[in-house]
């Protein structure tokens, strides 16, 4: 856990960031966020104090660390820069064995360790140890970096933008990593971006910050549904906003009951349009959707199920809706992990069916 | 013109390496025109020029001209295509090298036998181009090949090891200049330690005192401006200028002291001497530890200093070494220029090398300026190979 109160910054006389208390509980994944100039990267280096605070306290668990000399706590925070800021002289594994080092760990300990976080991130230990890190592709040295910011198992791990010079299909691996990560670690993750979509994949709680202020500070869902003012509203983006709310539901909150069918060769696609059935297979697996497609006039009456079309429980409903829309189909097939139809999520089902707040929020 | 009859040989004469065959024209054409050796009856006279083919035995010139011809095929695209030709330049121009100094000694022995015990050998300027133009094309084909320095090392170590023998064998001892070797045997071996013992004690404070000055730059923005200016005006004052513009206070230092006269600190001699050798190393020492320093990048030191590392941690561990090749890149120039300048010190009674030069220049001795000359030379080149190796070796692990 770790908490701010009332952290303040002044250059010059002018308040850089102003009077932001927010509290980030253990295992969670706090991102703040904000235009340019809004004080978000300036709040997370006040916090291992690259930036000496003007005004505030900083807890780490119960522990008032204000006052502790910056050396000692920040070997005890992880961080992780945008440019990774590795040290070109060190392999990966000195690289990495620095904040251990640091602590004075014996060699066998951080050695293990070492090979431990290349795991975790699946680098093989064998071929990336001894390599420098302009032999890493930009993937794998933003890897490394974080892994050498949770090396000595910090308490709380601190990113700044720490995916915003990579390119895009690299992010969007690099992201769901740190979330697989996250969920491995449980660690308490604080990450500066100004990237709203990486903001609502990643994370568990999200501040906006404007002018050194902290407008609003909660979950994902909430941000979208009740924002706090006119600004949160417009830097959420107002265009794509139903399809932001649907990056945060899950296929499982609009699961239905799949209508399988149980003659198959009798099935009339002319009785109505919108009628569909699926066919299945002695395993229960999906064969083929019967009707279902977009226009009624479509060649094919019979839609072999092929491996892109399918949704899972913990697919996002804007992925789910975006395949619907791509492969022209009125239903997807929600499929378990060896393949079995479990149930249906159906494009009426996006647009009529709204999943009660509760249902919605629990995911979170 | 032996190169142009391998140019006409082949009627389509593709030319693959420019800089090598205007090297071995520039060899043919200077063995042709001007003077291999110059036979003279005294030290103090000039003397006859003779020409390549005249002093040279035949077998030696006839090796000397296929050598030519097969170093211009292989600036030619055929027969030797790209590496193989490199490699043929690497074999054969060490050998022309050797060989002319090989013909040059034994030309010399000859020649003295009939000839009065005072005569003297001395080298031509045709000698000097036949001995700098092979030089020149191994140096180039290093260059086109790329090869390691480990390799590049090796490959010198050996040629200076044949060279060496020739001088220690006593083959070249019928040569003017190692006769004024032999006669100041002495006084060489006391000046070159001199020589070196100013530079090294000119470098060891210039190092003492830059390294924290181009920290400071770094570290202080403010003082850059000032500290860059007086630098760089030492370094626009002419060197005998210096030299003497600082005999007459220390005399006075020296006098009014009688402390720092027991220290031998006096007007003339060593200490004006390392006192401007020191100021003209310290610009290049402070500028390249400043660039150094300068150059390590911002987010490494954000993250070195986000992970909880110390200031002095971070100046030892992670400044110090990135910036080091350019620290140690600014030590070579510092050498080479001090190796140089040393022998200006020895107008004010400095000693070194310089002051075989001075001597020479005096007598109208020009192989006594030689023995001066060359050994600086030398020494330069030495210094500048070893310190390149070090600057190699400095950089980081795989970004060599």
């Amino acid at each position: 856990m770790i908490e701010l109160q009332g952290l303040t910054k002044t250059y010059a006389g002018k308040d850089v960031v102003k009077d932001v208390s927010l509290r980030i509980e253990s295992g969670e994944f706090g991102v703040l966020i904000g235009p340019s100039g809004c004080g978000k990267s300036t709040t997370l280096r006040m916090i291992n104090r690259l930036i000496p605070l003007t005004q505030g306290r900083i807890f780490l668990g119960e522990e008032d660390v204000t006052e502790l000399p910056a050396e000692q706590l920040r070997r005890r925070i992880g961080y992780a820069i945008q440019s990774t800021g590795l040290f070109p002289h060190w392999t990966v594994a000195e690289n990495i064995a620095v904040v251990p080092g640091l602590l004075k760990w014996d060699k066998s300990r951080t050695s293990q360790r070492v090979d431990e976080l290349l795991n975790l991130f699946h680098l093989d230990a064998g071929e990336f140890r001894d390599k420098y890190p302009h032999q890493l592709s930009g993937g794998q040295a933003q890897r490394v970096g974080v892994a050498r910011a949770l090396a000595a198992d910090p308490e709380v791990l601190l990113m700044d933008e720490p995916f915003g010079a990579v390119d895009p299909l690299t992010r969007d691996v690099l992201q769901n990593e740190m979330l697989r990560v996250h969920q491995q670690t449980g660690k308490t993750i604080v990450f500066v971006t100004h990237d709203m979509d990486e903001a609502l994949k990643l994370a568990s709680r999200i501040a906006i910050l404007n002018a050194g202020r902290l407008v609003q500070y909660d979950r994902p869902i909430e941000l979208l549904t009740q924002p706090a003012d006119d600004f949160v509203r417009s830097f959420i983006g107002k265009a794509d906003l139903g399809l932001k709310l649907l990056s945060r539901r899950w296929v499982h909150q609009y699961q239905q009951p799949a209508r399988v069918l149980e003659h198959p060769a009798s099935f009339d696609n002319d009785a109505a349009s919108a009628a569909y059935g699926w066919e299945v297979d002695a395993q229960g697996r999906a064969l083929c959707l019967h009707g279902g497609r977009l226009h009624a006039d479509e060649n094919e009456q019979r839609t072999q199920v092929t491996h892109e079309w399918t949704a899972t429980p913990d697919m996002t409903m804007k992925e789910a809706l975006s395949r619907m829309v791509w492969f022209r189909v009125m239903v997807l097939p929600v499929l378990d992990d060896k393949e079995r139809l479990v149930g249906e999520v159906a494009m009426q089902g996006v647009m009529g069916h709204e999943p009660s707040k509760q249902q919605a929020l629990g995911q979170e | 013109m032996l190169s142009t009859q391998a140019s006409n040989g082949r009627t389509r004469p593709l030319v693959a390496n420019r800089v090598l065959l205007t090297l071995v024209i520039a060899a043919a054409i200077a063995a042709a025109l001007l003077s291999f050796v110059a036979m003279a009856p005294n030290r103090l006279v000039s003397g006859e020029s003779i020409n390549l083919i005249v002093a040279l035995r035949p077998w030696q010139w006839i090796i000397l001209i296929l050598l030519a011809l097969l170093l211009a095929s292989c600036a030619l695209t055929r027969p030797f295509s790209s590496p193989s030709s490199h490699y043929l330049t690497l074999i054969a121009a060490p050998l022309w090298l050797i060989l002319v100094l090989y013909g040059l000694g034994d030309y010399a022995n000859r020649a003295l036998q009939e000839a009065s015990p005072s005569a003297r050998v001395s080298q031509g300027a045709a000698f000097w181009i036949l001995v700098f133009c092979p030089t020149l094309m191994i140096l180039d084909a290093f260059q086109r090949l790329q090869t390691n320095l480990g390799l590049r090392g090796l490959y010198t170590l050996i040629l200076v090891a044949v060279v060496a023998a020739l001088f220690v064998t006593g083959h070249l001892d019928g040569l003017a200049i190692m006769h004024e070797y032999a006669n100041n045997r002495d006084q060489f071996a006391d000046e070159f330690i001199a020589h070196l013992r100013l530079v090294a004690s000119a470098l060891g404070p210039a190092l003492v005192i830059g390294l924290p000055l181009g920290l400071l730059a770094h570290r202080r923005a403010g003082t850059r401006g000032a500290l860059f200016g007086v630098l760089n005006f030492f370094q626009t004052i002419p060197s005998i200028a210096l030299f003497a513009l600082l005999v007459a206070p220390l005399a006075a230092l020296s006098e009014a002291l009688p402390l720092l006269r027991e220290l031998g600190i006096k007007g003339i001699g060593a200490t004006p001497a390392i006192i401007a050798l020191v100021m003209y190393a310290l610009l290049p020492i402070v500028r390249n530890t400043y660039a150094g320093f300068d150059g390590v990048a911002a987010t490494t030191l954000e993250a070195a200093r986000g992970m909880g590392m110390t200031s002095a941690q971070i100046l030892w561990r992670v400044e110090i070494p990135l910036a080091l090749p350019v620290i140690l890149a600014g030590l070579r120039i510092v050498t080479v220029q001090a190796i140089g300048l040393t022998v200006v010190a020895a107008l004010i009674g400095a000693g070194g090398l310089g002051a075989f030069i001075f001597q020479g220049l005096g007598q109208y001795a020009i192989d006594l300026v030689l023995l001066g000359a060359i050994p600086t030379i030398a020494l330069a080149v030495v210094a500048d190979f070893l310190l390149q190796i070090l600057v190699a070796l400095s950089r980081p692990p795989g970004a060599r």
